[in-house]
């Protein structure tokens, strides 16, 4: 009697499930593939949270090709690659036509492979994939595809920018390189390596060095003598997560005074963990599309970026998720259809405004291009960081700006374009 | 001569890290022959305890309060979980605390959430003690290994000095006699659980705040401190010292020396020209692969003598 109940009770629930997935067809769906659980968590749960944010500006403000709204589906990864191709499949079974992502290249290489392959076999059926923050180089040179749009800054780029930088700056003499062995740590070595001597020939690099990555390395003491021997005067780093707040760290203990050069070593979790103590000893720089302290830090930014703490309870980070769903939203309404062969000719050379003058998607190879701004973690600013509530008392000061001419970089990419219908 | 030294100086202080991370499990596994998957769990618990416990009060208390609290959830844990899966053999008890692993990370992510939490070296100890080679030490980090010898001081003298002692060391091996001589073996194995998680605990005190808070630190601290407790012998204190020691002593003069393969080979007199795959191979730096070396020892150790260094049981 128990077991037939039982029985019912799963039978009625996967029937359940069947009709739930049936598709809804008056919402343009976007796909987001994160990391909804394990170590990384919170940043994928931030990123969905912010590019629910932004669809749902737009859906408020009419939403786009008369009327519809634009649907963010999250799909949880848990940061395993083999996860995110399953993931993709599913995506591309139930019919969705535009999949997101951005935390783990290699899980936007999945991707990209994953879709080459489909829209070369599937015509009429592709799917577009819109980078919101994987900056592997190659996915705009060698690796670039019709149906790939990234909508951040790419490694070369911003290491372009640090290197702008540092070049300007006096207290920059004597540079040492350490960064996380593995594709993007390897990229942005590679970078350094070539951008240092050709925009900054009177930096001499006394170090370069390539750890494991990922937390493995508990004591970074040994690290911080090697920096010490040196006589360095500033580290410059791609390093993330354990790998830069615990390098930080120790280089603080140990009363270590040098500058910090990164790109996500102070990012608010790391920023957090590290403490006003440790993330003030010696500046940390970061290269980030947009400051809220920024002086010229416009008005209408402000506003949405209030909306946006109104909703999140968190302040504002990520403002390239704002340019790609307002840019996806009017190539829409330019194509007049939710196809993506279409959307993706509308992208391509799309204008759209950032916080320091305009922004541009470049057609040849689908990369983004915006000024960037250097900051550094400081106490004395006007708009600290917040996160679920939780005052962290410090927030980013403007060093100075790179403009998009200075990170524009040539591109290996000979894209196959379809046929524009 | 002078970098020599500071490495070994650099190495012991990790090395007493380790220590302190694994004392408990070595001790539980070495009382009970139960392998704690949750020991991590537990370093994890009195982090965030600390961290908690020292928004309110400060360090200090935080340092007592918070491991005697993972001590007594120790202890209920074995009571009232651990003893009723005994009787089911090893794999269940390897099981239950495998489970145990997963819930008290969930726990941890449902209260303090999933990024990592500020809990910082508290200020009275956050100067800086000496300089060695234009490197500060913080007092901090004295402290910490002030702290480690203590415990391995204090757990040894208990261990072998005292009666009680003596019993728990002779409820492990014979706990029927010990049993029918008036002890009361269920609580001897209780208060040895509760110790253990107690002192990983401790560590996560005094660690947490070096290393980061954060829900993935149990998943992330695990293994190292396998190693350490394999490579010492399943059981032994003293092979838990001298792995921990061996271990921090090997990492810190591995991330010193930028000598490759190649290097190496080209100091033989041979230039070597490979392509690709072989190429990256015999690239490698030492230094590069300083974190796995551990790893590296583990499996020669269970190759040439799986008891570990001064096990008394084969692994």
């Amino acid at each position: 009697m128990l077991t037939k109940f039982i029985k019912i009770i799963l039978i009625s629930f996967t029937i359940f499930n069947f009709t739930i997935s049936a598709k809804s067809s008056d919402t343009i769906k976007i796909a987001l593939i994160e990391p909804m659980s394990g170590p990384l968590a919170a940043i994928g749960l931030d990123l969905i949270e912010g590019m629910e944010f932004f669809a749902e500006r737009i859906n408020k403000s009419g939403g786009v090709l008369g009327g519809r709204h634009i649907e963010i589906i999250p799909f949880d990864n848990q940061m395993v690659a083999e996860k995110t191709i399953q993931q993709l499949r599913k995506v591309i079974d139930q019919d969705i036509r535009y999949v997101s992502q951005g935390v783990g290249s290699n899980h936007a290489l999945n991707i990209i492979k994953t879709l080459k392959k489909h829209n070369k076999r599937n015509p009429g059926k592709e799917v577009m994939f819109l980078n919101h923050s994987a900056v592997t180089t190659a996915f705009t040179n060698e690796l670039c595809d019709f149906y790939h749009f990234r909508f951040d800054a790419n490694v070369d780029m911003k290491v372009a920018g640090l290197i702008t930088k540092m070049a300007s700056d006096p207290d920059v003499k004597k540079v040492y390189l350490i960064n996380q062995n593995y594709a993007y740590g390897q990229s942005f070595q590679a970078a350094a390596q070539r951008l240092l001597p050709e925009r900054a020939p009177h930096i001499e690099i006394v170090g370069d060095e390539l750890i494991v990555p990922f937390g493995k390395i508990l004591d970074f003491t040994p690290y911080i003598a090697k920096f010490t021997a040196s006589g360095a005067d500033t580290i410059l780093t791609g390093n993330w997560g354990p790998d830069a707040a615990r390098m930080i760290t120790a280089g603080a203990n140990a009363q270590l005074k040098v500058k910090y050069y990164s790109i996500y070593a102070g990012i608010p979790n790391a920023m957090n963990a590290m403490g006003s103590k440790i993330s003030t000893f010696t500046p940390i720089l970061q290269i980030t599309e947009s400051n809220e302290n920024d002086p010229n830090h416009p008005e209408w930014l402000q506003e949405i970026e209030a909306e946006y703490t109104a909703f999140s309870n968190k302040s504002p980070y990520a403002d390239r998720q704002r340019w790609m769903l307002d840019m996806f939203a009017a190539a829409l309404e330019i194509a007049g259809t939710d196809d993506p062969t279409a959307v993706g000719f509308a992208l391509e050379g799309m204008k759209s405004r950032g916080a320091n003058g305009e922004v541009y998607m470049r057609a040849k190879d689908h990369q983004m291009h915006f000024d960037m701004v250097i900051s550094h973690i400081s106490e004395n600013v006007e708009k600290t960081f917040v996160y679920n509530g939780e005052n962290y008392g410090m927030g980013y000061k403007t060093d100075g700006w790179v403009n998009k001419e200075e990170i524009t970089l040539p591109s290996t990419c000979e894209m196959k374009r379809p046929k524009n219908s | 001569m002078d970098a020599i030294l500071f490495n070994i100086f650099n190495g012991i202080l990790y090395g007493m890290l380790l220590f302190m991370l694994s004392s408990g499990l070595t001790l539980i596994f070495g009382m009970m022959g139960v392998l704690n998957f949750a020991h991590a769990s537990f370093f994890m618990l009195g982090a965030y305890f600390a961290y908690q416990i020292s928004e309110f009060v400060g360090f200090y208390p935080a340092l007592i309060i918070a491991p005697l609290l993972i001590a007594v959830i120790g202890a209920y844990v074995e009571k009232y979980g651990l003893r009723r899966v005994h009787k089911f053999g090893h794999v269940a008890e390897l099981l239950f605390t495998f489970g145990l692993f997963y819930i008290i990370e969930e726990i941890v992510q449902m209260i303090w959430g999933k990024v990592p939490v500020g809990y910082h070296i508290p200020l009275s100890m956050d100067f800086s003690l000496f300089k060695i080679m234009g490197m500060s030490y913080p007092a901090y980090q004295m402290f910490t290994l002030a702290v480690s010898i203590g415990i391995f001081v204090g757990l040894f003298f208990v261990l072998a000095k005292t009666r009680a002692g003596l019993i728990i060391k002779a409820a492990l091996t014979h706990p029927e006699i010990v049993s029918s001589l008036g002890h009361n073996v269920p609580r001897v194995f209780m208060v040895v659980f509760g110790l253990g998680c107690g002192l990983a605990g401790l560590a996560g005190v005094l660690a947490g705040n070096t290393l980061g808070t954060d829900p993935s630190m149990a998943l992330f601290l695990g293994p190292i401190v396998f190693v350490v407790i394999v490579v010492g012998g399943l059981g032994s204190l003293k092979g838990a010292l001298v792995a921990s020691l061996l271990i921090g002593l090997m990492q810190t003069f591995a991330i010193s020396l930028d000598y490759s393969l190649n290097n190496i080979l080209e100091f033989l007199g041979f230039s070597v020209d490979l392509e690709s795959l072989w190429r990256i191979l015999i690239d490698i730096t030492i230094s590069q692969i300083a974190p796995i070396l551990p790893y590296l020892l583990l499996v020669v150790m269970l190759i040439a003598r799986p008891r570990g260094l001064f096990g008394t049981r084969d692994v």
